[in-house]
């Protein structure tokens, strides 16, 4: 459209697409998980130069303006681009075993692999699409794409999980459509093109004639149920089954993507609220609700929680609790909340690898029969107990910046009630989580591994090692162009490009 | 045409008493497929203009998905699965009735609150799509079977598909398409997840699925 040389958005669209035929073509499995990792990677390359000028203020439309980029979907995007690129390479680690002894059968990694770029298409399309429509056809296929990732290996307890996150998820994603109907309903007579009634960019810029009381309601239904795909509490229950029975790189993108993508539908209708003077603050303490309670449900049941990956997925909810309450937090609060995402989900995922391979090599989640699994397991052991304490808030990590940044912008809003149960939630499940991690990576082994399992190769440490020292970069020193991509992002929200 | 309408809608109503009091599998399909083919014929008399190509394209596919393709594909689901017929509820029939007349009457109280006026018979239109909507997700939660609650799901649809009609009219082509499409898929796929339910566990009794809690 501005005459950039790239590929338009639908490529982004369409690569994976490709990618996933091609891995019904290809015989080999270890080939076709490096399909997953190669199709992943060019899609981002593909996507990188439009990245990179939406993140420094530039805005693109295509296709009637169906499609569209700014800064907040690039950076989403961005985000996106990196858990998948490192979780597909995490799965040629993770499915290596099963693959050597037989386990795995060649339709199940293809099963796999075709799931998995499928579901790369349909966040794509979700984050680029401009049309809240459209928007909705991407999360909704998301969600049935990815249900069948979670029985890639079919036990009765995989499949319970993936029942209840279908059957919770379609209702969710039900109630988002009647949330769209309704905000459609609010803008009727003032857009003119019929077509492009569901535009957010239209209906943003006549947000100020919007019937109020049926965005109202929309904002409602759409919280909801885009709220059970971000798995805020009290719609999160199928969160910690799915995340706890789906193989280990489908949990990371699930907490590092998906979650994600819930969470930014949300804030899109959020933007209209926040358009119209009297919903804005309604809106706005909608998210801090949601966000408070899913720290405390997380917290409750952080408590008492032994299953490392349901440990790691309630630490979900709490981070997307976190996020959704700086959201409601005016522009700081924003600012950090979008931060607080890339945190979180860099640190999620390599917190997933690691639990992922402890749990093949040892057989078991259960924390307390992990004991010692550094001194055993050295870069995975250490990289669980290094990616907890990074999630969890330890001092030099990014994620203590952008907690810090929240509180603060509590703080500056007058806000003691938010800032009191923020600080206990997080407290709590610093002190229960922090504890069994270093019991985890320190303590006396409990058990006898099961299987001796390859060593830990280069790539293996890499993948640990690069995104834990990011987070622990980010958190000394924030880059100055970074910092402005943020600002940017957090400007969409306001309303002013 | 106003009249025929009004039938539907009200022939609507009584599908979904039907299907919050039925008791048999078997009739509760066939409830669900009258709901989806009535669905399917209201944007035909929904608009007062020319008919669209569009718009009978869209209501052939929506009466030939909703009334047909669904029913068909539960009815497969039922006759493989072998399973007692009864749908067992968590709450007794009367109790669901009561539940029933108190959505539709909740229904007809939000859609006043939200305050459209619509002309004519189109006021009764939002409130049975809310109602039918809300059955459906009764439906869903209050029953054991994981087919009752597929069904629950369709019904909820054919709500949607309902509200759809009533609160925009003219949703943008593609994504009514879509959103029929998402639909067909979701039966599909929860169909297939039916079939490994039932294989693994030689039951659908979702009550009975309680391996994963705190």
């Amino acid at each position: 459209m501005n005459g950039l040389p790239q590929p338009g958005l639908a490529a982004l669209v369409l690569l994976p697409l490709a990618g996933c035929g091609l891995c019904w073509v290809l015989r080999a499995p270890k080939r076709i998980l490096a399909v997953t990792w190669l199709a992943s990677l060019l899609s981002a390359l593909a996507a990188a130069p439009a990245v990179w000028a939406c993140l420094h203020g530039r805005a693109l439309q295509e296709a009637q303006g169906w499609l569209a980029l700014d800064a907040l979907s690039a950076f989403h995007l961005a985000v996106m681009y990196c858990v998948f690129i490192l979780s597909s390479a995490y799965a040629q680690i993770y499915f290596n075993g099963g693959l050597s002894s037989g386990e795995l059968s060649l339709a199940q990694i293809r099963q796999f692999a075709s799931l998995w770029l499928g579901s790369l298409a349909a966040l794509t399309l979700t984050l680029i699409s401009n049309n809240l429509g459209m928007m909705w056809v991407g999360m909704e296929a998301t969600t049935l794409l990815t249900a069948f990732l979670i029985i890639v290996r079919r036990s009765p307890d995989a499949l319970e999980a993936m029942w209840k996150y279908l059957l919770i998820c379609s209702v969710g994603i039900a109630f988002a459509f009647i949330g769209t109907l309704l905000v459609a309903a609010s803008a009727k007579g003032l857009v003119q093109d019929p077509g492009q009634l569901l535009h957010w960019s239209r209906l943003m810029a006549a947000a100020s004639g919007l019937n109020p009381k049926l965005l109202k309601a929309g904002f409602l239904f759409v919280l909801v149920g885009y709220g059970t795909k971000a798995g805020l509490a009290p719609m999160h229950s199928w969160l910690p089954d799915a995340h706890s029975q789906a193989p280990a790189p489908v949990s990371a993108i699930f907490s590092g993507c998906m979650l994600n993508a819930g969470l930014y539908c949300i804030l899109r209708y959020g933007a209209l609220c926040h358009a119209l003077p009297q919903l804005a603050d309604w809106s706005a303490g909608l998210l801090r609700l949601l966000g408070l309670l899913s720290i405390s449900v997380a917290a409750v049941f952080i408590l008492f929680q032994n299953d490392g990956k349901r440990l790691l997925a309630y630490s979900s909810v709490e981070h997307l609790g976190i996020i959704a309450l700086g959201m409601g937090l005016g522009t700081p609060g924003i600012f950090a909340a979008l931060f607080h995402t890339l945190n979180h989900a860099l640190g999620k995922s390599v917190g997933f690898f690691c639990m992922g391979r402890l749990g093949q090599i040892y057989g078991t989640n259960d924390l307390r029969r992990l004991a010692g699994a550094a001194r055993r397991e050295p870069i995975w052991g250490n990289g669980l107990l290094l990616s907890l304490l990074a999630i969890l808030g330890a001092a030099p990590s990014a994620v203590f910046l952008s907690e810090f940044l929240i509180l603060k912008a509590a703080v500056e809003a007058h806000r003691a009630g938010v800032v009191a149960v923020f600080l206990a939630g997080t407290c709590i499940i610093f002190i229960s989580a922090s504890r069994r991690a270093i019991a985890t990576a320190w303590g006396e082994p409990a058990s006898p591994a099961r299987l001796p399992g390859p060593r830990a190769g280069l790539a293996a440490t890499l993948l640990v090692a690069l995104p834990l020292a990011l987070l622990f970069c980010l958190g000394v020193w924030m880059p100055g162009p970074f910092r402005g991509a943020l600002e940017r992002c957090a400007a969409v929200l306001n309303g002013s490009r | 045409m106003n009249a025929w309408s009004e039938l539907i809608l009200i022939l609507v109503i009584l599908t979904n008493l039907l299907l919050v009091g039925g008791n048999r599998l078997t009739g509760l399909i066939r409830f669900a497929a009258v709901q989806g083919l009535l669905a399917g014929l209201l944007p035909l008399l929904a608009h007062s203009q020319a008919l669209t190509a569009r718009l009978v394209f869209l209501a052939a596919l929506a009466v030939a998905l909703k009334g047909v393709a669904f029913p068909l594909l539960l009815g497969r689901a039922l006759r493989e699965a072998d399973i007692r017929r009864e749908v067992e509820p968590f709450v007794g029939s009367e109790f669901s009735i009561f539940v029933g007349i108190s959505l539709l009457a909740f229904s007809f109280w939000l859609s006043e609150w939200l305050g459209i006026a619509q002309a004519g018979w189109l006021r009764l239109m939002l409130p049975v799509g809310f109602f039918t909507m809300m059955t459906g997700l009764f439906l869903i939660i209050s029953r054991h079977k994981a087919l009752t609650q597929v069904l629950g799901y369709l019904v909820m649809e054919n709500g949607i598909f309902l509200l759809g009609v009533a609160l925009v009219g003219e949703v943008p082509f593609i994504v009514e398409l879509g959103v029929l499409l998402d639909a067909f898929v979701a039966v599909f796929v929860m169909g297939i997840a039916i079939h490994h339910i039932n294989r693994e566990f030689n039951h659908m009794d979702v009550h009975l699925m309680a391996r994963l809690k705190e």
